[in-house]
């Protein structure tokens, strides 16, 4: 079999191969020692989480932990006293058993009515005092002043926006094939 | 014509091994060479012989498809330098054989690149390295073949490897170094002039 001579030289001889192994076998290559230079490095393959990686990532998680602590206490609203037989206390929050649920009364809650003023005489010193569950979140919803100029150029804007969207209304009313409102109302003819 | 050589691919791409005798090399090579990078990166450095050893007539004749021959000994000497340098970055250490085989591509590649820019053929240059022996005028027509031929066919014919030894050594699977040896084979004989005799 010649393919098989030609695959791995057992089977019946090829002399055309035979021929082409004993012309290019002379470019063979010729064995030279390795010459390895002795200043040679071998690289290291590196670890993939080096100690001062982790350190690094610890360290940053302690941070981030610390500021996070820093900025929740400093949110965080003051609690809510007042004395049951206080003076600034005018007249009884009606909506007190709605903020706190009626489990933590016993503990927290406390504005009551004035029908429980005779009955707790002797708890009367006690401050009550009422926690808001809920993290705070101040929200500034007072205006920024605005002068004249800054008025008018508001006034422009809106005015501006009101355009635009007029055009826009229109130009959707022509691009769906709709009838067109006169605008002008309540005009009459000239003439 | 085309379905033909299709078939006859997938002739010699199922064709059952009849002769199963180089199934040794592939069983034994493998570790032996995983071996020795282990050692070599354990510290061993003159372990790294023996793998040149091994290697050296598989990558002398992947830059002999590519490169004058006249570069190629300097080249394989690099090549396994710089494999040792970057042995660390061998995963895998029984693939050693098909990772220095693309180091030794990738050179050659780099040898013509950097050769454009820098060496200047001169007519005196080509008069003086004619070819004068049979063995370069048919290493210079298996040089015109397409790049998987003329390797599978210098490492066969130059380097005297079989097919089997060729499959471990590079990584390529036996069958497609059989298609490359046979088509690669029919288009030098071609190229040869030498009309084959017509099998039955």
């Amino acid at each position: 079999m010649k393919e098989d001579y030609l695959w791995d030289r057992s089977g019946e001889p090829d002399t055309e191969l035979q021929r082409l192994e004993e012309i290019l076998g002379t470019l063979r290559y010729q064995p030279r020692p390795l010459r390895i230079p002795a200043d040679i490095q071998i690289g290291r393959r590196r670890s993939s989480f080096p100690p001062s990686a982790i350190a690094a990532a610890i360290a940053l998680c302690a941070v981030l932990l610390g500021l996070w602590f820093h900025f929740n206490q400093r949110a965080a609203p003051p609690p809510l006293e007042a004395r049951r037989n206080a003076q600034t206390a005018p007249k009884p929050i009606e909506t007190a058993p709605q903020i706190a649920p009626s489990r933590g009364i016993s503990q927290t809650s406390s504005l009551k009515g004035p029908r429980n003023n005779g009955k707790s005489a002797r708890s009367s010193t006690r401050n009550l005092v009422a926690v808001r569950r809920t993290p705070f979140i101040r929200r500034d919803t007072s205006q920024p002043e605005l002068t004249p100029q800054e008025l008018a150029e508001k006034e422009q804007l809106l005015i501006a926006l009101r355009l635009v969207s007029a055009k826009l209304n229109l130009a959707q009313r022509k691009t769906q094939g709709a009838p067109q409102f006169n605008t002008i109302r309540n005009q009459r003819k000239i003439g | 014509m085309l379905e033909a050589e299709a078939t006859a691919d997938m002739l010699l791409m199922t064709q059952p091994f009849e002769a199963p005798l180089p199934a040794a090399p592939e069983i034994v090579e493998e570790p032996v060479a995983a071996l020795l990078v282990k050692a070599v990166l354990a510290g061993q450095r003159e372990r790294f012989s023996a793998l040149y050893e091994m290697y050296s007539p598989m990558v002398h004749g992947i830059l002999l498809a590519r490169v004058p021959r006249g570069e190629v000994d300097d080249l394989v000497q690099d090549i396994f330098l710089h494999a040792l340098r970057k042995l660390h970055t061998l995963r895998d250490a029984a693939a050693f054989g098909p990772w220095i085989a693309m180091i030794a591509r990738n050179r050659a590649m780099d040898f013509y690149r950097s050769s454009k820019e820098t060496v200047e053929v001169t007519e005196q240059m080509a008069v003086a390295k004619p070819p004068t022996g049979a063995a370069k005028e048919i290493l210079a027509l298996i040089r015109r073949l397409p790049e998987a031929y003329r390797e599978t066919l210098v490492l066969r014919f130059v380097e005297g490897m079989t097919g089997p030894e060729i499959a471990a050594r590079t990584g390529l699977t036996p069958a497609s170094v059989r298609v490359n040896l046979h088509r690669g084979m029919k288009i030098l004989r071609q190229k040869m002039g030498v009309v084959s005799v017509a099998r039955p």
